[in-house]
C-alpha cells in the first residue's frame, strides 16, 4: 500500500513515514475493499458467483484501482455468461495497470478469437430479442430464442432464469425445475434462482417437504401421493372393487356405450360407405346403359339406312324389269328385222316376230311409252313401212284362205293385221266384219260394218255392210 | 406466489459489444470511497491553510 500524497510505501503507522500524511482512514478503506475482494473470492470458489459479484463490486466502491477484485469480477461475468461484461472490467483494469495485469490476457484470449466474439455477440443479441417477446406476449417464440442462447452459451445465468420463468407461467414447472437446476450448478446461492425453485417445489410438492427425495405421504382425501424423480404419482385410496348387482349395472351401462357407440360412429360409417358403393354401382349401371342406349340408336339408324337401302335396290330392281321388257320389245323387233336381213321372202318368220313384238306393246301399253323412243319408232316405222306392201299380201293370203274354207276363227286375226298395215283394204275389212258376223262376235262385226259403210261409201261392200246389220239388228232384236 | 410481469422487470438487456465502450468510458468515470476520502482531505487542507 503507497501513500495517496507522496507515493511512499506505507507501514503499520496511521500516518506516511514519508510525507507525514495522515492515511489512518485511507488504509481503512483499501483494507476493506481487500477484505470485500477476499470475500468475493471466497465465494467465488464455493461457486456462490452472485455473491461474489455483490462482494467484489462494494470491493470496488471502496477502490476502484483493485485490481484483483475488477479481475476476479470480470471472470465471474464470464463464468455466468455476461461476457461484455467481463470484457467492461478487463479492459479497465487493463487500463488502470497496463502492465504485469491478467485482464489483458483474457482481453486478448476473446478478441483472438474472432468467431468467438461474433457468437457471444449473436448470443447476446438473441438473449435481448427474446426478453423483448417476452414484454410482447410472445412466449412460445421467447422460449425458442432462449434455448438457442442456451445451446451457444449453457452457463448463462440469466437466460436459465428467464426460461424457467417462463415455464413456471405456463405452468411447466417439470421443465422450470430443470432449468433452475442448470442455474444452481453454474450459480449455487443466487436469490432469484432459489425463489423460483422454491415456487416450482411448492407446485410440484404441495404436502412434502422441498428438498428431501422421493417422499410418500397419505393424503387427506382419497389419494396417496409420491414423487418419483420429477413425476408426481397420485394413487387413489381405499378403492373397492364393484361386486354383484353393481357390476351387472356397469356391464349393461357398457354394453349401452357400446351400441351407442356404433350407432353414432361405426354405423354412420359404414352406412357412408354402402351409400358410397351404392352410388358407385348406380354410376356403372348408368354409365352401361348410356352405351346400350347409343348402341340402340346407332342399330336403329343403320337398320333405317338399310330399309332405305332395301327400297332404292327395290326400285333399281324394278327399273330392270321394266327394262327387261324393253329388251324383250327391242329383241323381238331386232329379230324381226334380222329375219327379214336374212331371208326377205321368209314373211312367215318376220310376221310370226312383229306379232309377238305387237304383243308385248299390247301387254304393257301403259309403260310401252318408257321404252318407245324416238330412235326406236323410227326403226319400228321404217322397217314396218319397208315390209308393209309384202306383209299385207301375206297377211289377205293367209287370211283369206282361211275365210275361204269357213276357218271364221283362224282368219280374223290376218285380216285385221291386213286393215292395220293397209286401212285402205276394203275387202280385207268387209271380211273381217263377215268372219265376226259367222263366229258371232255382232259387236266386232257392227262395228267392222260400221267402219267400211263409212270408210268406203257407194261401194258394193258397203251396201252389203248396211245388209248384215240389218240382220244383225233383226237377230238382236229376236 | 410469483408475479410474471414483476419478475419479468427485474430482467435488464445484456450489453452488446458494441455498447461496451460507452459503458467502459461511464464505468472509469466511478467515484470510490478513496476519491471522496482524498477531495475531503483536500478540502480540509485548503480550508486549514486559509485559517492560517
Amino acid at each position: 500500500m503507497i501513500c495517496y500524497k507522496c507515493g511512499c510505501r506505507l507501514s503499520e503507522h496511521d500516518f506516511c513515514t514519508g510525507c507525514g500524511a495522515d492515511v489512518a482512514l485511507y488504509k481503512r478503506i483499501m483494507f476493506a475493499s481487500n477484505r470485500l475482494y477476499n470475500d468475493g473470492l471466497e465465494k467465488a470458489s464455493v461457486r456462490d458467483l452472485s455473491g461474489a459479484i455483490i462482494s467484489l463490486r462494494q470491493s470496488l466502491k471502496f477502490n476502484k484501482n483493485n485490481i484483483d477484485a475488477r479481475n476476479l469480477l470480470g471472470l465471474v461475468y464470464f463464468e455466468m455468461g455476461e461476457a461484455v461484461a467481463a470484457l467492461k472490467e478487463w479492459v479497465i483494469s487493463d487500463n488502470i495497470r497496463p502492465k504485469k495485469n491478467i485482464a489483458a490476457d483474457y482481453i486478448e484470449m476473446i478478441q483472438a478469437n474472432q468467431a468467438r466474439l461474433s457468437s457471444i455477440n449473436e448470443t447476446i443479441k438473441k438473449y435481448n430479442q427474446a426478453l423483448m417477446y417476452c414484454h410482447q406476449d410472445s412466449a412460445d417464440l421467447a422460449i425458442i430464442q432462449l434455448k438457442k442462447v442456451l445451446s451457444n452459451s449453457p452457463k448463462y445465468v440469466r437466460a436459465h432464469q428467464l426460461l424457467a420463468l417462463l415455464y413456471i407461467n405456463s405452468e411447466e414447472w417439470e421443465k422450470a425445475q430443470r432449468e433452475l437446476v442448470r442455474c444452481s450448478h453454474v450459480d449455487t446461492n443466487n436469490t432469484t434462482t432459489m425463489r423460483f425453485q422454491k415456487e416450482v417445489e411448492r407446485m410440484l410438492m404441495p404436502e412434502a417437504a422441498p428438498g428431501k427425495g422421493p417422499v410418500k405421504k397419505k393424503g387427506s382425501g382419497n389419494a396417496v401421493r409420491y414423487q418419483s424423480g420429477n413425476e408426481i404419482i397420485i394413487q387413489p385410496a381405499n378403492v373397492k372393487e364393484p361386486k354383484g348387482i353393481s357390476s351387472l349395472l356397469n356391464l349393461g351401462i357398457g354394453v349401452i356405450i357400446g351400441v351407442a357407440i356404433a350407432c353414432f360412429l361405426i354405423l354412420p360409417g359404414q352406412i357412408r360407405n354402402v351409400k358410397a358403393d351404392t352410388s358407385e354401382e348406380l354410376r356403372k349401371v348408368s354409365e352401361n346403359l348410356d352405351a346400350k342406349t347409343a348402341t340402340i340408336d346407332e342399330l336403329g339408324q343403320k337398320v333405317q339406312k338399310l330399309q332405305d337401302e332395301n327400297a332404292q335396290l327395290s326400285e333399281e330392281i324394278a327399273s330392270y324389269q321394266v327394262n327387261d321388257d324393253t329388251l324383250k320389245a327391242t329383241d323381238n323387233l331386232m329379230m324381226a328385222v334380222s329375219a327379214y336381213l336374212a331371208n326377205p321372202d321368209d314373211l312367215e318368220a318376220v310376221a310370226a316376230h312383229l306379232e309377238a313384238l305387237d304383243e308385248e306393246l299390247a301387254r304393257d301399253e301403259e309403260d310401252s311409252s318408257k321404252y318407245k323412243t324416238e330412235s326406236y319408232m323410227a326403226l319400228y316405222n321404217g322397217f314396218v313401212d319397208t315390209v308393209r306392201p309384202r306383209l299385207v299380201e301375206y297377211y289377205y293370203n293367209t287370211g283369206y284362205e282361211n275365210y275361204r274354207s269357213r276357218n271364221f276363227e283362224d282368219a280374223i286375226p290376218d285380216l285385221a293385221r291386213v286393215y292395220q298395215y293397209d286401212e285402205t283394204n276394203v275387202n280385207a275389212l268387209f271380211f273381217l266384219g263377215i268372219s265376226y258376223y259367222r263366229t258371232e262376235d255382232y259387236d266386232n262385226a257392227k262395228e267392222t260394218f260400221a267402219k267400211v259403210i263409212d270408210n268406203f261409201p257407194g261401194t258394193n261392200s258397203a251396201s252389203q255392210s248396211k245388209t248384215y246389220l240389218a240382220e244383225i239388228n233383226n237377230t238382236e232384236a229376236r | 406466489m410469483i408475479d410474471f410481469e414483476e419478475e419479468l422487470k427485474k430482467f435488464q438487456f445484456s450489453l452488446e459489444v458494441e455498447d461496451a465502450e460507452e459503458a467502459i468510458n461511464s464505468l472509469s468515470r466511478e467515484i470510490d470511497m478513496a476519491d471522496l476520502l482524498l477531495k475531503m482531505m483536500e478540502k480540509t487542507e485548503k480550508e486549514e491553510k486559509e485559517e492560517e
